[in-house]
């Protein structure tokens, strides 16, 4: 493939730049980018905020990043906290930290430790998150889905005890997935083929298929087998 | 226009399918966003989808994912326009556009001509609508009038035609799917199609 040779942008210190296609995109400090952007390889430290969509091959995050629009990255490494506005679009999906995104979530391999907020559905293919904080999404659903939780020292429990908004679970309506494994997870419903009900979780109705174990500290409002 | 849903748990016993290659065919965009249908039931929320659309993508991508990849079934399925293309001749002969449209709204192009997707899916939907007896020639060429002005405005995204005549007088109208529209008695809706069925149906005769 030859492609025309496309310029870099480059951001040191306070500035703003105007959106469009790039090759590299390297922001260190406070970094402000109008409209949309489309390039190879994003690369942002510090105070990064975009007013329109992104859309990388591959995206390196660090401090604090907003994105008004959508984000779109076929590669995601995260240290700090994102907000994304719109949707949110990855083949793998890796974040230390704090992640908001407004829409709908569609990620291959999601691997994250931290909180997050999804407005709708997450989508995903492979699951893996280690609570730090809150986790909340409208609907999770995907192929093997996974949440466990570092236990909490006694300052976080009561800070959590004041201030439940706090505490680190997962809140969600609906999980649905092939394999689920959930710790400290508050949903309505849980469908799958093969589910493990960890301690500190409160689901109204579980449904799997083949296989189901949950801890006796679970709270399980009805538990169904389903299917043939 | 009620149509006949299906809700997702019927959806996976029947087709025999789990919940993970339902999702994964969505994040594929195998499955279109707006066949996600939610409402409310007394278990809750549900999720439901067009009985008849859903199967038969259902079976469409099972019987293909063992040849094809996922993201080459994608293209085959999106409702994008592909860029085939073929020779004005040869959509006779491969029945895919009746002669008597070509020679009506075609006959100042020459035979060896190439029509682009596009093009051939605005006859497509033309000739169809008169198969059925639904439409008059001359209503015909003011379908094709109005495909051409105001379908590349879509932009890949799926609409529906509507037709409608009342006291006589025919009118078409394009709009985004799903969408739900209602008229004033006296209006007889002639057809509905969805433009997105239509490029499937024409993408199918490639093969």
């Amino acid at each position: 493939m030859n492609q025309p040779a496309q310029g870099d942008l480059v951001i040191n210190g306070v500035s703003t730049a105007s959106g469009g296609q790039y090759g590299r995109v390297k922001i260190d400090g406070v970094g402000t980018v109008e409209g949309d952007i489309v390039c190879t390889d994003f690369d942002c430290n510090g105070m990064t905020k975009i007013r329109g969509s992104l859309a990388a091959d591959t995206m390196d995050a660090d401090g604090m990043f907003t994105i008004d629009g959508h984000l779109s990255a076929a590669r995601s490494f995260i240290d700090g906290y994102v907000k994304v506005k719109g949707s949110l679009k990855g083949d793998d999906f890796v974040m230390n930290g704090q992640l908001r995104v407004g829409g709908n979530c569609e990620i291959e391999s999601f691997r994250a430790e931290g909180a997050f907020e999804v407005g709708g559905l997450l989508n995903v293919g492979t699951m893996d998150v280690l609570l730090q904080g809150r986790g909340k999404a409208g609907e999770i659903g995907g192929e093997s889905i996974r949440v466990v939780r570092k236990s909490s020292g006694p300052l976080n429990k009561l800070l959590s005890w004041f201030v439940p908004r706090l505490a680190t679970e997962l809140h969600v309506e609906s999980i649905e997935g092939d394999e689920i494994d959930l710790e400290y997870t508050q949903a309505e419903v849980v469908r799958g083929n093969r589910v493990r009900i960890g301690k500190g979780c409160t689901i109204g109705l579980v449904e799997y298929r083949t296989e189901f174990s949950a801890h006796p500290g679970a709270k399980i409002g009805k538990e169904a087998k389903v299917g043939d | 226009m009620e149509r006949d849903l299906i809700s997702k748990k019927e959806l996976l016993d029947e087709k025999g399918i789990s919940y993970g290659q339902l999702y994964r065919w969505k994040r594929k965009q195998l499955i279109p966003e707006d066949w996600f249908i939610r409402k409310s039931t007394f278990t809750g929320q549900e999720t439901f989808f067009p009985r008849d659309l859903i199967l038969a993508r259902i079976d469409k991508i099972m019987n293909m994912k063992d040849d094809l990849s996922l993201d080459e079934l994608a293209d085959k399925l999106s409702p994008a326009l592909p860029d085939y293309e073929m020779r004005k001749s040869d959509l006779v002969k491969r029945n895919i556009v009746s002669s008597i449209v070509l020679q009506r709204f075609a006959s100042e192009d020459d035979d060896s001509l190439v029509y682009a997707f596009d093009k051939l899916l605005y006859f497509y939907v033309v000739d169809k609508l008169l198969q059925a007896g639904e439409m008059s020639m001359e209503e015909g060429e003011r379908l094709l009038e109005a495909l051409r002005e105001h379908f590349p405005k879509f932009a890949g995204k799926a609409c529906d035609l509507v037709f409608t005549r009342k006291m006589g007088v025919s009118s078409f109208a394009l709009l985004s799917a799903p969408s739900e529209l209602y008229f004033e008695s006296g209006v007889k809706v002639v057809a509905r199609i969805s433009m997105t069925e239509c490029i499937e149906q024409l993408k199918g005769k490639w093969v």
